[in-house]
Order: structure tokens, then sequence, then C-alpha cells
């Protein structure tokens, strides 16, 4: 139904520009995470899809007209606040029916008396009562219908935010860091949620967000964005398997890529001592450039003098089904790391347990055709890009 | 090393366990005592011990010039004043004039608040100015209203001179005396309406300012599902102070017309005024006193039960 073109868009707060020139295409149906850390743009952006801000330049087309004049409501879009944003002297059930009552509404029912009237009717309206109702019965909140906001927990306000949204049965649904005053636990839980609501739905959902996990788990593309530049737009599988440059590389993933500074002599990358093979598709030219591993793209071994990089074990993280292994690469072998790089300490993740300890001396081997190559001037991925092109316009 | 924990209870009989010596427990137990001490010392001293007296004082017949040497006449200074349709005159008077001081106060300070919240250019200026008349003494605002009422050369005879009325006596007419005294406490204690309603309202979330646009809601409905509900416990507070401060205001009544014209304005505050020091009679002013604070406990009572009922329910 409503396929969301961003044409050029840009924002200045006064003197400071917190988005330069974005654009995308959002296709119906599609479930967009805009990315970033706080200060990205990224809900600026949002409002301005929203209407809740005017962009400075550009357009925001919604199949092929243009709304930038036209008012929030006026765009059919619902907004899901990370503070909520209920009402909060008005009951569970008078809040989600708020929207479809105000639509009934009319001048003249503000009279005094008269509106009370008015409210009763149009809030024992079978019509509202039944979407109230089978809307609060999809996200479980029944039983609360007649408590006021003050009496639920964050979880089940979010739950009351995300069907008032959803009764309006608007066109796009746009959320806002809905679930970052959560705790963990029902954070995935709610995550399981939105997903659900957007299969159910079948409608354009535009996320914003700073936590990779939501991104990758929800998403059907994601969109990188960093000082309110476009670092990248792609399916969450390709932004974790090719990040477009190191900005990305960094920013996705627990722990992130694994950075460092790698000499080329002949086409082939060195990893410290270690020459690795020449990459498949990527021809690169001799003089320095910045090798990426992730960690799980790494084993380490307690057999030293093997084949692979020296170094000694300095952290040992248990995570249960994983480890952290956080290994600080012998000097001698005249390795580079990313001074970024947590603690300075090439990471491995390794399934199950390790019997290594800290302080033990080991042996580093990468799986070499998992590596990622960006020049090592302007941070850009050198392999080419498979669908991202397809993704960004002109 | 062992980890484990001992699940059964040890065979040897444990020493009864006993509270460790604190000194925090004890100051923690005495410090509140400390601490409201000097408030409980300053009430007892300046406010009960002189109610009680002043009720004492109620059933005497003292005249001012021997404040100690009133003779016992029982509750013949009560059944007096409530026969005597001067006092009726005076309660009605303390009525009118709380009631219209009070809603035009509320009105017009919540209304300027509202107005006031607005983003609009050189908002600050404004909202000093608005503020002033509450920074002004009263005696001084008394003294300046008395000039712009004056009959012979004021400022508002000047005004309706324009509009081709005559001169009136705004402070010795009857009809006027009520309006011009209300007019003035208005003019008075408005701002400090404005200003509590004005920080009530910069405290709403804008976030639900934007739920309603969002949802479409217009002024209207947006000032009754969210501005209102949010300032509602601030204008019923701010209410029961204006109407307790306005059944005890004064100075402006007793400078401006000093109860006049013909006893219009002749409040229960005025009255224990001119009972006491023109007709030197202390105890039946005691005893109007009284009834004024019966009045106020009265509204007190009132609003609480409001509170109570509206807390009831929110819940």
């Amino acid at each position: 139904m409503a396929k969301l073109s961003l044409r050029n868009i840009s924002k200045r707060f006064g003197d400071t520009q917190v988005i330069h020139d974005f654009s995308a295409e959002v296709d119906h149906g599609e479930f967009l995470v805009l990315l970033g850390a706080s200060g990205s743009g990224k809900s600026t952006l949002l409002r301005i899809i929203a209407g809740l801000t005017d962009p400075s330049a550009g357009d925001i087309i919604f199949d092929n007209l243009r709304v930038n004049r036209q008012s929030p409501r006026e765009r059919d879009i619902a907004f899901v606040f990370q503070s909520y944003a209920l009402y909060p002297h008005l009951t569970v059930r008078e809040n989600i029916a708020f929207p479809l009552a105000l639509d009934r509404f009319k001048g003249w029912h503000h009279i005094p008396g008269i509106s009370a009237v008015a409210r009763r009717v149009f809030g024992s309206s079978k019509e509202i009562a039944k979407q109230v109702a089978s809307v609060s019965s999809m996200l479980g909140l029944d039983e609360y219908a007649h408590r006021k906001p003050g009496g639920l927990s964050g979880g089940q306000r979010q739950r009351v935010a995300l069907a008032r949204a959803l009764i309006r049965d608007p066109s796009m649904f746009l959320l806002d860091e809905p679930l970052s005053n959560l705790d963990a636990k029902l954070r995935a839980e709610l995550r399981g949620e939105i997903v659900r609501l957007h299969r159910l739905t079948g409608k354009t959902f535009v996320y914003v967000t700073h936590d990779q996990v939501e991104a990758m788990t929800m998403a059907t593309q994601i969109v990188v964005l960093h000082n309110g530049v476009v670092q990248q737009h792609a399916t969450p599988q390709e932004i974790y398997a090719r990040p477009a440059n190191t900005y990305v590389a960094r920013f996705i993933g627990s722990p992130p890529m694994n950075l460092m500074t790698s000499a080329v002599d002949d086409g082939q990358p060195a990893l410290g001592g270690l020459r690795l093979p020449a990459p498949a598709g990527i021809r690169l030219r001799t003089g320095t450039v910045t090798l990426g591993l992730r960690p799980e793209h790494l084993t380490v071994s307690a057999d030293v003098g093997g084949p692979g990089l020296a170094g000694t074990v300095r952290r040992i993280e248990d995570l249960g089904a994983d480890t952290l292994i956080g290994v600080q690469p012998d000097p001698a072998s005249g390795l580079k790391m990313w001074e970024l790089n947590q603690d300075d300490l090439l990471w491995i993740r390794q399934t199950g347990q390790t019997r290594l300890m800290a302080g033990d001396p080991c042996t580093v081997t990468p799986e070499a055709r998992m590596a990622s190559y960006f020049d090592g001037d302007t941070g850009l991925n050198l392999a080419p890009a498979e669908t991202s092109a397809a993704l960004l316009p002109g | 090393m062992s980890l484990r924990t001992s699940i059964s209870p040890p065979s040897v009989a444990a020493p009864p366990i006993q509270d460790a010596p604190s000194r925090h427990h004890m100051w923690q137990r005495i410090s509140p005592y400390i601490y409201i001490g000097p408030a409980v010392v300053y009430l007892i001293i300046f406010m009960i011990i002189p109610v009680v007296q002043g009720i004492q004082l109620s059933f005497t017949k003292t005249p001012l010039v021997r404040p100690d040497g009133g003779t016992g006449v029982g509750l013949d200074n009560y059944s007096r004043l409530l026969s005597s349709p001067q006092f009726y005159n005076s309660l009605g008077a303390t009525i009118l004039y709380t009631a219209a001081t009070v809603i035009f106060a509320v009105a017009i300070g919540a209304g300027s608040a509202l107005l006031l919240n607005q983003a609009f250019k050189g908002r600050t200026i404004v909202r000093a100015v608005i503020t002033l008349p509450w920074a002004v003494p009263t005696v001084a605002t008394a003294l300046i209203f008395s000039w712009i009422f004056n009959r012979s050369d004021g400022v508002l005879n000047e005004v309706v001179g324009v509009l081709g009325v005559g001169q009136q006596g705004w402070l010795v007419e009857p009809k006027f005396g009520m309006a011009a005294v209300v007019l003035t406490s208005v003019w008075k204690v408005m701002p400090l309406v404005m200003l509590v309603v004005l920080a009530s309202l910069q405290s709403i979330p804008s976030e639900l300012y934007e739920a309603t646009r969002m949802d479409g809601a217009g002024a209207l409905e947006t000032f009754k599902a969210v501005t209102w509900p949010h300032i509602a416990p601030t204008v019923r507070v701010v209410t029961l102070l204006m109407t307790i401060w306005s059944i005890r205001r004064f100075e402006i009544i007793y400078l401006l017309t000093g109860g006049g014209p013909v006893d219009t304005t002749n409040t229960l505050v005025v009255n224990v005024y001119r009972q006491a020091f023109s007709n030197q009679e202390l105890g039946r002013a005691a005893a109007i006193g009284a009834l004024g604070l019966v009045l106020s406990l009265l509204v007190t009572v009132v609003y609480f039960m409001m509170e109570r009922r509206n807390a009831a329910k929110e819940a």
C-alpha cells in the first residue's frame, strides 16, 4: 500500500547539521531499522517521516505523493514512543480507543455536558469496543483494560502503546526505540511480539534503535547511520558478512570485528608474520590494507610453535555457550592492531569452554577466506557489494 | 577447596542471636524528633497558644484598654453575633469577595499561563512584566489603586470620561465598592496563580503532545486529554490557597474602602478589626475571628474530601 521514498533529506538545527542528504527507498511491507549510536540522526529522521519535525530540505514521498505539507495525522501513520506517551488519566481501554473515538468527535461535541454524553456513546459503541477488544487480546492486555497506565509495568505500557498504534490500522508504523526502557528479558519478548505484528499486518515498519541485536533480529533492511550520514543500507546478513566500511564493521557484532593493519606483497596480505593466500575476487595492491576478522573466524590452540600467529592469552570471558578469548599477539610478530580493539586484544569466539587460562602462550589461526579487506585510507570495503547497490537509489 | 554449603542444622546448639550495638540505630530513632522539634515549638508559641487565647477571649467581655481585665460572659458574644444582621452582612461580603476574587484570579491566571506557555518572541519579558504585581508591596498596591479609583482626578474616571460616562465614585458608591476591591485583589494575586500553573504546564512531557498530533487531536481535544488532567491538581491546590488567603485578606480591603461604602466590603476580617479597635470590644472581635476560623476550616475540609475522592477515582 505505501512505498516510502526519502529523497535528499537534510536537517539542520541552527548551525549543526544532523542529517546529510539522506535518500532511501523502502518497499511496502519492509521492516526497515535505522541503526546508529546516539546523535547519529536516526530519531530525527523518524520524526521527519512522521511529520513531527520538518526537514530543512528534501522530499518525503508515500507511493507517488509528496507528503511534506501533510500533518502527522493526514499521513496515516502510527508512532510508538520510547517513553510510551500514554495518556496518564485514561484507562488502558480508553487509551487504545482514543484515536478511534477522536475520529468520531465533531466540534460541537465539545460543548460541556454534550462531551460527556458523546464520550460515553462512543466509548460504548459496539464497533469501537470490538476493535479494542481484538487488539487488546492480540497483545494480551485484556485483564488490564480498566487500569491506568500508572499501575502497569514498562512492558505492559509499551504493549498499550503498540495497541494504540495498531488500532488505527495505519499504512505505516514508526517506532522510536520502543524497547530501550525495558529490561533484557522483556526486550527479547517484545522483539518477538513486534516481528509477529509486522507479519500479521504486512505493513511497512520503520524502527529506530541503537541496539544491533534488535536490528539484526527484526529487520529486513538496515540503514546504519553515523553523524547523519548513511554508512550502509543492506540486509542484516549482508551488513554482517560484508560491512561497507570499518565503522559498520566495528558497530555490528559483539565483540566487533578485529581490525588490524596488514602489509600486502604481491597480492597477498600478511597477518603479523603469517602470509595469507590472496583473497578471491579482490586485487590487493602492494602496500598496506586494513584486515578485518570476526571473532568466530579465528581459532586458538595451546600448541605453541604450530603454524599461525603466536600470542599470549590475556582475557577469558565464559558466556556459557561460547567463550570469548582475548589474545595479545607476540610483539615479535609485528602485528599492528587497530587501537579501537577492546583492550588492544585480538578477540576470538569459541563454542563451549576452553582449557586455556590467562597467561598461557597460544597460537591463533585465521579462517583466511572469511577475512574482510578495507582501504587503509578511506576505510571502504574493497570487496564489491552484492545487493546493496540495488537497494540504494542513484 | 570445597564450595558446598551446609544445609543440615549444626549439631552444637548455636548461641542466641543478639543485636549488634549500633549508634546509628539510636540516632535513627532520635533524630526525627530533633528535626521537627523547632517547628513544633514555633507552632505552639505562634499558632496554638494565640488560637486558644483568642477562643478564650471570645467568651469574655474585654475592653480594648484593659486586655487582661475581661469578664466571662459565656456564649453571649456568639448569640449576639448570630442574631445580628450586621454579622450576616459581613459573612455575605466575605463569601462574595472570596468567590469573585478566586474565580477571576484562577481563571485569568491559568488562562495567561496557557498563553505564556506558547513559544513567541519576547516571552521572557512578558512573563516578567506579568509577574510584577505580585512583587509590589500590598500597601503600595492599595495606594496606587486608591489613586486610580479617585473620584476627582483618578485615571479610571479619565478613561470612562472618554467613553462618555460621567465621573463615578468607585470607592464610595455602594454599587462599585466591592468590584473595585475585587479588581485590585485579582491584579495583585493573579500572577501567583499564573506562575504555579505555568510551572505545572512545563512539566508535561512533550511526547504526549506529539502523541496527540499523531492521533490527529485538535487544540481542544489535546487540552482535554493531556493539558487539563495534568494541571488540574495544581489548579485545585492553588484554588484552595487563594480561597483561604481571600477569606483572611485585610490590607487591600481596609486601605481602599475601610469596609465601606455602607459596609458592602465589611468582610469578617475587616469586621474583626473594627470591633476590636473602633468599637474597642476585644471579646466580640475574637468571636468573629473564631467563626472565620470555622469558615476556613470548612473550606479546607471540603477540599481534602474532594481530593480523596479524586485519588480514589484515579486508582
